[in-house]
């Protein structure tokens, strides 16, 4: 290893993890394009930017899960090539995702010792060892979980604890937290960052990762911005603000932007943000769901989307959103309730009976729900409505490609051609294919499910856009997210917690930091 | 709060060269060259079929006869017609390996009918209408009761020669109905019949999947049966259906093989859906479908007889032409959905030139 020759003033300052020129590309999309990024030891370093600036891409090469293209990790000025998360957890780096990954069949002393079970007489595993252990990383963190206890039976703050937990005991010298209070009740949050407090003092630094400025402004020391895969700025909290944070976030161009507006409408708490519909309440109702109940995972539900009308579903992970989604899209069987589209009962008994009825689903999973990725984008977009390009089963070949021209000019696709299979496509683009097929289709009422997950800053902005194209035009949209900051863009937002709809709220009457669907999520 | 952005699901690049080896093709120009790209397979398979028949020539004065070359195309009939009905189960991610069996089940119900005295119609009528009935059972089993196909066909396997033996009943059965002997063996313009069924059944298949909805439909299914659930495509009614249609093309497959051996017998057909399968996958379908072509899965047929046939010139022993052939399988298949693909596409690229853009 090099010695350092210049004099370290104070243990802060020296360097524990660097990137040097990183860079990864996806298909379509250029993730991280020559990132040089310090984490210094002892520090709690927020990374922020928006969806699809590059956190996660990072937070994933760092943590073994995926390879950069191009460019160095250096530990402790020494560089490390990571083929698995293994390797990174042998480098001390680990990983707390938003979705956990405990064994939850598994007991909380289990998962936290799993890597290296302790063993007692004939390699077997001694218990009790194993659960002094975890138990004693559970205090000092300030935990009182049950060892025994399964960890699926844990609440998720429990969990995250257990998470930390496991990283604690097996010596971690960095924790990346992705969204670690995402899905936390105010009072865990505060707990949380307790916790995260004293092991900074530990010496063990932090990658924090979180949309919420109230937070990052509170732990972390220094903070750096990501646009477009690339360092913007690395700034001390003191010399900052969270106006400037969200301009560096979301670049000059895009200022004047939605999505630019709602988050400085946000750190300005400002009362004027931007809004996708227009206006709401304009005409007849175009979906109206009275008493839904899958008899599991929804419960109850009533709501009415009107024509021009975009009606944001808030909730967090797991609120059952994606049940909700299925069943008004009738790929859910319902044991209750009544749909009705422009007035008329509908059955909905199985997705090809919704899209007769009108109705087009634009789910989470673009990859795995919404495209045949191997097909072309032209086979793609007129999957749903072969019948409409053919005749006696017969396709009509012409007719389907001037539809697909159509809508390739219409939604300003960047595709080379029509023939480009969608596996090739960014996020963005095949997200547009997904909405193509529906408007093909015809479909007069469209379900977003994440719309914007896994999609660049740019093209975000163009979904947004043809989101508010669709309304104009007299479409009625159900736009369901875990995301605030895109549910509180709707004209009409439903708090969803639990399968049921638990409040309403206007547009306009939303607070800035959106504090009051928050506090009914939980 | 929130996941964040870039690709959630990193593309592993097997499957992006799976969605370049598919269905989707260049830019095309002409109509009529679209017509002629459409339709034909990939030129790869004609250029090794081309490079195997060269061989041929050269290791062999026997081998580029008209006697030898018809021979070669009626030893290959029955198989390219099972790995036509084979291709549209594997199309869909679906494999059936009960067609063996059905074959032979369709050899002994024939056997029994034109002994029973039935009129050659409807006897293969009958016949057929059974097989195709063994493919609807596959199909309802994998569809409604969700048993993987594998192992769905397996018992079909079992149970259709079960059935067959106790049809059958003693040794095999002699066919002595000279029209219906005829039907299968004659020539048409010097054409052998059973040449002209696998061509025009390859030929129907083809257009079936390239220029109707149904065939559009099982590229979807295969390529993703859920996001083709939630596109509102009759998943399961389409499933149902290509297992129908692989027991029925094998009830053909059986008539064909009956008029060849003028027997029935449930002793045959053993090997016959693995010798299918090898066919489409050295044709380039991959086994995960959503990809591949009819034509294909027959020219990949040919190019494994059109081997044997050599072997058999130059007097290779039959067990070395077992093992050259399992050769054979695994180089075809992995330089086209195996890790050689990308090797392959490589190497196309630099000898294409670049295709104009279309808009």
């Amino acid at each position: 290893m090099m010695t350092e020759t210049a004099a370290v003033v104070e243990p802060r300052t020296e360097t524990l993890l660097a990137v040097r020129g990183l860079s990864k590309a996806f298909p379509g999309v250029q993730a991280l394009s020559d990132l040089d990024w310090e984490l210094k030891a002892g520090e709690v370093h927020g990374l922020a930017g928006q969806n699809g600036a590059g956190k996660s891409t990072l937070i994933k090469i760092l943590s073994g899960a995926q390879r950069q293209d191009s460019g160095t990790i250096e530990i402790d000025r020494k560089a490390i090539n990571f083929h698995s998360p293994s390797d990174a957890q042998a480098a001390g780096i680990f990983t707390i995702y938003q979705e956990l990954s405990l064994v939850p069949q598994l007991t909380v002393a289990e998962n936290i010792l799993l890597a290296d079970l302790p063993q007692g007489r004939f390699r077997a595993v001694s218990w009790p060892r194993m659960r002094a252990k975890a138990r004693d990383a559970l205090e000092w963190l300030g935990f009182e979980i049950d060892v025994d206890a399964k960890a699926g039976s844990l609440t998720v703050a429990e969990q995250q604890g257990v998470e930390l937990a496991k990283a604690l005991h097996r010596s971690a010298r960095v924790v990346l937290l992705d969204e670690p209070a995402a899905t936390l009740p105010a009072q865990d949050v505060e707990r949380l960052l307790n916790v995260l407090r004293s092991l900074e003092e530990r010496g063990v630094s932090l990658i924090y990762i979180s949309h919420r400025f109230e937070e990052v402004f509170e732990i972390c020391s220094r903070i750096t911005v990501l646009r477009d895969g690339r360092k913007v700025t690395t700034v001390n909290r003191e010399d900052t603000s969270p106006t400037e944070i969200v301009r560096a976030m979301i670049g000059r161009q895009l200022r004047s932007s939605i999505m630019g507006g709602t988050l400085l409408a946000e750190a300005e708490e400002s009362q004027e943000r931007p809004r996708l519909g227009t206006g709401g309440g304009r005409g007849d109702a175009a979906l109206e769901v009275e008493g839904l109940s899958d008899g599991s995972a929804i419960h109850d539900v009533d709501l009415k989307v009107h024509h021009g009308e975009v009606v944001g579903i808030a909730g967090l992970i797991g609120s059952g959103q994606a049940e909700l989604a299925a069943c008004l899209f009738g790929d859910r069987p319902r044991t209750a309730g009544t749909i009705r589209v422009d007035g008329e009962p509908v059955a909905l008994k199985s997705a090809m009976g919704a899209i007769r009825s009108g109705i087009g689903l634009l789910p989470e999973s673009r990859k795995t729900q919404g495209l045949v990725l191997g097909m072309s984008v032209g086979h793609n977009i007129t999957l749903a409505n072969l019948s409409d390009f053919s005749r006696s089963s017969i396709l009509n070949y012409r007719q389907e490609r001037r539809a697909g021209a159509d809508m390739r000019k219409a939604l300003e696709m960047k595709v080379s051609s029509l023939n480009q299979p969608a596996v090739t496509l960014s996020g963005g683009n095949q997200q547009k294919v997904v909405l193509a097929k529906w408007l093909v289709s015809k479909a007069k009422v469209l379900i977003f499910h994440e719309p914007t997950r896994g999609v660049d800053v740019g093209a975000k902005e163009e979904i947004y856009a043809l989101i508010r194209n669709f309304v104009e035009d007299g479409g009625a949209v159900l736009l369901m997210s875990a995301e605030l900051s895109e549910t509180m863009m709707c004209d009409r937002i439903l708090v969803l917690a639990r399968g049921r709809i638990v409040g309403e709220f206007d547009h306009d009457e939303v607070d800035p930091h959106g504090d009051a669907i928050l506090a009914l999520c939980h | 709060m929130s996941t964040e952005g870039s690709p959630q699901v990193q593309e592993t690049p097997a499957l992006q060269d799976r969605a370049a080896a598919g269905g989707v093709r260049r830019p095309q120009g002409g109509s009529m060259r679209a017509l002629i790209a459409r339709v034909l397979p990939r030129s790869y398979l004609i250029i090794v079929l081309a490079l195997v028949v060269v061989a041929g020539t050269a290791s062999s004065e026997n081998f580029l006869t008209v006697f030898n070359i018809k021979n070669i195309l009626i030893t290959a009939a029955v198989v390219s017609v099972l790995a036509v009905g084979q291709f549209f189960v594997i199309v869909t991610g679906g494999i059936d390996l009960s067609v063996g069996s059905v074959v032979a089940f369709s050899t002994v119900l024939t056997a029994i009918f034109l002994r029973e005295g039935l009129p050659t119609g409807p006897a293969m009528v009958l016949a057929l209408l059974a097989c195709a009935l063994v493919g609807t059972f596959n199909g309802l089993i994998i569809v409604y009761a969700g048993i993987t196909p594998f192992i769905a066909t397996l018992a079909t396997l079992s149970i259709v020669k079960g059935l067959s033996y106790i049809i059958q009943s003693g040794t095999l059965i002699e066919i002595k109905n000279q029209s219906f002997l005829n039907l299968f063996n004659v020539e048409i313009a010097g054409v052998p019949r059973p040449v002209l069924i696998f061509v025009v059944a390859m030929l129907i298949a083809a257009f079936v999947m390239k220029f109707t909805t149904f065939g559009r439909q099982l590229y979807a299914i295969g390529g993703n049966s859920e996001a083709a659930r939630l596109s509102g495509l009759p998943v399961k009614r389409n499933l149902v259906a290509v297992y129908t249609v692989s027991g029925f093309l094998a009830g053909l497959a059986g008539l064909m093989l009956a008029a060849q051996l003028l027997q029935g017998s449930s002793l045959v057909g053993a090997g016959y859906e693995l010798d299918s399968i090898a066919a489409v996958v050295v044709g380039g379908a991959s086994l995960f479908g959503g990809t591949g072509d009819p034509i294909s899965a027959v020219v990949g047929g040919l190019i494994i007889g059109t081997l044997l046939n050599i072997m058999n010139l130059l007097g290779v022993a039959s067990e070395t032409q077992l093992i050259i052939k399992g050769g054979v399988i695994l180089i075809a298949v992995f330089f086209t959905t195996g890790a050689g693909l990308r090797t392959v596409r490589k190497l196309g690229a630099l000898l294409r030139r670049p295709s104009p853009r279309t808009s």
